[in-house]
């Protein structure tokens, strides 16, 4: 009996493993390049900004929430601006595309 | 001392503990008066305006005594260079209005000197009152800059010129450069972020940066001329170099055996494991964006992707027209190994001449016809006779940012065979090779090391 519960016991920590790894797996990072038509953020101490895209692929609008200081400190001194091609990575969170990675395509 | 002297003396010291820590002094005169421009700053920093005229960050060139086949009396950098990341310069890529684009009917304004901190009309190594008085000291000096407003413009003339933000507003937020400030031009060089020297200077990818340090920190500037250190492509210099030993000595570490490598091995060989940004490039076919406005094709790799090409260097540069690289071998004792970005860029080279062609991208921005750049480039300097054959250029670029102390190279990434060194290219005998990569070079230290540990 004790030997079935360890293997039971096994079984469902694997299993538990498998999930975890799944779930894991579904949060992959979706690439698209596309121009920025909107910018939403509250002012100099925003701590989040919601850009709005154009995919060049889809030329579908891609709401996409941004949250990393870098970025957030470009779109508030206007280094990105509507109309800068981006090239981005992101991952779906509880039904929201948060970037996690926002670049400006062109340079000099 | 007399009595005038001590009297100003002393109210500067007043003026300076009233003032403080951080604030710009002259905070109240700037509120007072408005921001004019570099007359502003000349109130209190007289001389300025004139000594920054003469740096490497204005003149985009200097005297080069380091490199190869290059004329000593004359000045060299992007003002005037032709290489492969880049196959353009200040003079054939003036920033401009290019072409419409045929499909879409629009054009944008482009150059090599967008990154200039003039006007363009006071442009690259320009000197006077009106260069002066042209300079953009904000975008270097505040941190609260308004980059909509640095965006070039056609006047009344028709001529091109680049904006500046001169508001009070961003006058008050004066102070030394942060990072932000230098990386603003620095990151996007090449032709997109992170594309020529594919370094991130944050706390994640430096240990410099993590440790809230900025650029100016190293970089520190005399008179406005900024100490630079000895990259294979960085030829223009203010004068004034740098290195790590200025601040970490010759024997940095506390282990005897770390510090004896320090003869021949550079820092950056151990702590900079990892280099980024553009591995290759091809400037004979341009790629069309979703603008439809063409741009080089590129490969392109993150910070700390690349594994860097390790090399004997002297501080002295091979220069031809087919490579651009470290000179030094293990017999010079000038030598020591240090690690580059490899860089590969195809364009198109003079077949009678053998010497790399430049190419003006306004025409194939806009239509992609890079041939037509090149027969542009060619006008713009005078070349009436060429013949345009596509070939590629090597370049070795110096590994000097993504620091690390964790992830620095440790004994057996080196001291193994297939290891991160290739010692028979570096120049080590059979037999040495064999001692150098066997564990026994190690061994009893780590064990040793492992046992301290834990």
């Amino acid at each position: 009996m004790k030997r079935v519960v360890s293997v039971m016991a096994l079984v469902a920590l694997v299993a538990l493993g498998v999930f975890s790894f799944s779930k894991v797996a579904n949060a992959e990072e979706i690439k698209m390049v596309g121009v920025i038509t909107k910018i939403d953020i509250a002012g100099k101490d925003a701590h989040s900004a919601s850009i709005t895209l154009k995919d060049n692929k889809t030329e579908q609008p891609v709401v996409i929430i941004v949250n990393d200081d870098l970025t957030l400190d470009k779109l508030k001194d206007h280094r990105i601006v509507e109309g800068d091609e981006i090239r981005l990575k992101y991952e779906v969170i509880d039904g929201k595309n948060v970037s996690k990675y926002f670049r400006k395509t062109a340079g000099c | 001392m007399n009595k005038r002297s001590l009297i100003i003396a002393l109210s500067l010291v007043a003026l300076a503990a009233t003032v403080s820590a951080g604030e710009h002094p002259g905070r109240d005169f700037i509120e007072k008066n408005g921001y004019k421009g570099p007359a502003t700053c000349e109130e209190c920093h007289s001389g300025k305006a004139r000594e920054f005229l003469s740096t490497v960050h204005w003149k985009h060139a200097s005297k080069v005594t380091n490199v190869d086949g290059l004329d000593p009396d004359k000045e060299y950098g992007m003002k005037n260079r032709i290489y492969t990341m880049c196959n353009g310069n200040d003079i054939v890529n003036n920033l401009k209005e290019i072409p419409k684009s045929p499909e879409t009917g629009k054009t944008k304004f482009v150059g090599c000197n967008t990154c200039h901190p003039g006007n363009h009309l006071s442009d690259v190594g320009s000197t006077g009152p009106e260069a002066e008085n042209a300079i953009d000291c904000l975008v270097c000096h505040s941190a609260d800059y308004d980059f909509r407003q640095r965006k070039p413009f056609k006047d009344e003339k028709g001529q091109v010129i680049m904006g500046q933000d001169r508001s009070t507003k961003a006058a008050l937020a004066i102070g030394k450069p942060t990072a932000k400030n230098c990386m603003v031009c620095h990151e996007t060089a090449g032709g997109g972020v992170l594309i020529k020297r594919g370094f991130a200077f944050s706390g994640e990818a430096d240990v410099h940066a993590a440790k809230g340090m900025v650029c100016v920190d190293c970089h520190k500037a005399k008179n406005h001329k900024m100490p630079t250190g000895f990259d294979p492509n960085n030829w223009a210099n203010d004068g004034l170099r740098l290195s790590c030993s200025d601040c970490h000595g010759d024997k940095p570490h506390k282990d005897a055996d770390l510090n004896r490598h320090t003869a021949r091995i550079a820092c950056q060989t151990c702590h900079i494991p990892r280099t980024g940004g553009a591995i290759a490039k091809d400037f004979t076919r341009w790629e069309q964006g979703a603008d439809k406005f063409y741009e080089p094709t590129t490969l392109k790799k993150e910070a700390n992707e690349t594994v860097p090409f390790y090399a004997w260097y002297n501080k002295t540069v091979a220069n031809t027209p087919h490579l651009i690289g470290p000179k030094g071998d293990r017999k010079d004792k000038n030598s020591k190994i240090y690690p580059f970005k490899i860089f590969q860029g195809k364009a198109f080279f003079d077949k009678k001449t053998g010497e790399l062609l430049s190419m003006d991208f306004a025409p194939p921005m806009a239509t992609g016809d890079t041939l037509a750049g090149v027969a542009s480039a060619a006008k713009t300097l005078g070349i009436k006779e060429y013949q345009p054959v596509p070939g590629w250029q090597t370049i070795f670029f110096g590994s000097n940012h993504l620091v690390t102390r964790t992830k620095a190279l440790s004994c057996e990434k080196c001291h193994a065979p297939n290891g991160v060194l290739n010692f028979k290219a570096l120049g080590y005998a059979d037999k040495e090779i064999e001692r150098l990569t066997n564990a026994d070079v190690y061994f009893e230290k780590l064990v040793q090391k492992q046992k301290e540990e834990w």
